[in-house]
């Protein structure tokens, strides 16, 4: 690699600091850590070579500021600044910005974050293209329009933010009678979370599964995929379990999204990483466009497992200047692996935070056991930011052998003086339906609400 | 840790201060043999009001271990929770300790300038006496410049930061002494 970067700004914390620094370590560039106060002994701030304080514990004035990224980065003399997930990795401002100030942004241009982050604009491109989408409404322009278009897309429908995203900012509506307040409480909450207050509406699928498509780009039009993940077991729209491959599709359907997520890559001439997301109806036997991530995901490790590409890598290859790695026909998947996201949180209490100073953490180590973190025995989980602990992903050669070994792994996994759901997850990963891989996104807060009349 | 006065070093005194700054006490009073330390924390930044370095008696070694009393006042909902300062170089932690110096820190990450605009004079320079509103330097972040105020009245003592160079949150810019009327 013929190197342009010489030092990256890295401009996340947690355990996505920690895998970036980890890939620059193995590609001999420098690394500076941008790192809020109560950051500043984290363990990514010890990997790096360098850590600037860029203020205080609040996102919005430290990990959510691009002027103090961008001086930040400029001023330790970093080459490329590399976003994570989260925080400012979907913000055009910051890709605009390093396009601005000399500056290589590790992962797309700010026009494709753009495009890509107005969802509705994102269903009309992809929908010209003859991939299906999930049956909705276009713009709701005005809260007169909301009803007729309510009763041409049928309940329940899922009102979702345009500028949204990730998950976050939608309500589902079962009833004609409810929908009023819902648009309300959606309007307000987008305006809130994204600065732009526009709906639209989604049908509501009630058996559905949530399948991803791992998608490279770089500036010579090379562009493959790397097979798809299956991310169905959520919780409030939030990923607990992601595995790869997805064993509930045919390989015809395989084929199909993956064609389907170049052609969408190919339109846009995307650059660097991202991800295609597909709603797969199970009573329908059909899959639509859900949205694009224009970032690396929480989830790529397991892809990276079954497919032997390490992802970050790549993406820092790609915003050097180079080519992807690899041809479309390397890539191949051995194995299935799975991952669990490991958080601080009570799951009997509602899934509350737990943050606090880990006393014991021992994590599960063995052949096809990997663990991304970023804590440590003696470690402090500050409140200010998500309670994502660990992930543990595990591989084996078939989803039964990753399950075992997973099962395995998960009881191994000793933590004291915080809360962690890894228990919960341990018995969820026991369970027959999980085994049997009978199950859609509604799954796990059905399970979590029978535990919770089981308990009363 | 600390044994006897003879024991207690700079380092000792350092620790100690970070301990009270990084706890929610905000008094703390140390007797060891004939030596008094009492450091009394204001604001977020702890520094010796007292201390009487006269005893360089011998202390006895064979008994006295150093009694600690610490008081607990509530700490008022104002004031930020405690935080431990960025890296400040020692040789800065060591003038505010001893010297009974004050730092000026930066509220932001930015660039630090000690004029108005290039070519023209400092702001302040190093024996001027400052007044609570007046400006020591401007911080930029992306075209976008803040003034920074002294905030407290004092004499420039030492200016700790580049100009044109990168400074961090809370980093130490500029030590004064305080006013001697």
């Amino acid at each position: 690699m013929t190197p342009r970067i010489s030092r990256v700004f890295v401009a996340n914390r947690g355990e996505i600091a920690v895998r970036i620094i980890r890939a620059c370590q193995e590609l001999g560039i420098e690394t500076v850590l941008a790192a809020s106060e109560p950051d500043r002994d984290s363990l990514p701030a010890q990997m790096a070579d360098r850590v600037v304080c860029i203020g205080p514990a609040p996102s919005v004035r430290s990990y959510l500021s691009v002027g103090t990224i961008v001086t930040a980065a400029l001023g330790t003399g970093a080459t490329a600044i590399h976003p994570g997930y989260g925080f400012l990795a979907e913000q055009p401002e910051l890709a605009q910005a390093c396009a601005e100030n000399g500056l290589i942004f590790i992962g797309p241009k700010a026009e494709h974050i753009r495009t890509m982050g107005d969802k509705l604009a994102a269903r009309k491109t992809v929908q010209e293209l003859g991939v299906p989408v999930v049956p909705g409404s276009g713009l709701i322009s005005d809260f007169a329009q909301v009803t007729p278009m309510s009763e041409e897309v049928g309940f329940p429908i899922l009102l979702k933010a345009a500028a949204g995203g990730g998950g976050k900012g939608m309500k589902t509506v079962y009833r004609a009678e409810d929908l009023a307040t819902a648009y309300g409480e959606a309007a307000a909450e987008a305006r809130s979370a994204f600065g732009d207050d526009r709906l639209y509406m989604e049908s509501f699928i009630p058996n559905a599964r949530h399948i991803e498509v791992q998608i490279l780009g770089d500036r010579f039009g090379n562009r493959v995929h790397l097979l798809e993940r299956d991310c169905s077991v959520q919780r409030r729209y939030q990923k607990l379990v992601e595995e790869a491959p997805a064993r509930v599709v045919s390989s015809e359907v395989r084929d199909q999204l993956c064609q389907a997520a170049l052609r969408i890559a190919e339109s846009i001439q995307y650059e660097n990483a991202g991800t295609i997301e597909f709603i797969l109806d199970q009573d329908k036997d059909q899959f639509y466009f859900l949205e694009m991530n224009t970032r690396i995901q929480v989830e790529h490790p397991v892809t990276e497992m079954i497919t032997g590409v390490d992802l970050v890598l790549e993406q820092i290859r790609v915003a050097n200047g180079d080519a992807i790695s690899f041809s479309q026909q390397q890539v191949s998947a051995t194995g299935h692996a799975i991952e669990c996201r490991i958080n601080a949180e009570l799951p009997d209490a509602d899934f509350r935070p737990s943050p606090g100073r880990i006393t014991h953490w021992s994590p599960p180590e063995g052949a096809g056991i990997r663990v991304d973190t970023h804590c440590f025995a003696g470690y402090t989980v500050p409140p200010f930011y998500d309670s994502l602990l660990a992930k543990l992903i595990v591989i084996g050669d078939t989803r039964m052998e990753a399950i075992k070994r997973l099962q395995y792994a998960l009881a191994n996994f000793q933590v004291s003086g915080i809360d962690t759901t890894i228990p919960f997850l341990s018995s969820l990963v026991e369970r027959g339906d999980f085994i049997a891989g009978q199950l859609n996104t509604r799954w796990l807060e059905e399970v979590v609400r029978a535990k919770g009349d089981n308990q009363v | 840790m600390i044994g006897t006065a003879m024991d207690l070093s700079e380092d000792d005194v350092i620790q100690i201060i970070k301990y009270l700054d990084e706890s929610s006490f905000s008094e703390l009073r140390l007797e060891i043999g004939g030596l008094k330390i009492v450091v009394i924390k204001r604001g977020s930044q702890a520094f010796i009001e007292e201390a009487d370095s006269s005893a360089k008696t011998q202390p006895e070694l064979t008994d006295h271990s150093g009694s600690l009393t610490a008081q607990d006042s509530p700490v008022p909902p104002t004031q930020p929770a405690a935080q431990d300062t960025p890296e400040t170089p020692p040789d800065i932690e060591k003038e505010i300790v001893e010297d009974g110096r004050f730092s000026i820190t930066s509220p932001m990450l930015g660039t630090f300038y000690k004029a108005p605009k290039p070519g023209e004079p400092p702001f302040v320079e190093v024996g001027a006496m400052v007044e609570q509103d007046a400006t020591v330097c401007i911080i930029e972040v992306m075209k976008l410049f803040s003034t920074i105020k002294a905030e407290r009245r004092g004499r420039i003592a030492r200016i700790c930061a580049e100009d044109g160079q990168l400074v961090e949150y809370r980093q130490v810019l500029f030590l004064l002494d305080p006013p001697t009327d």
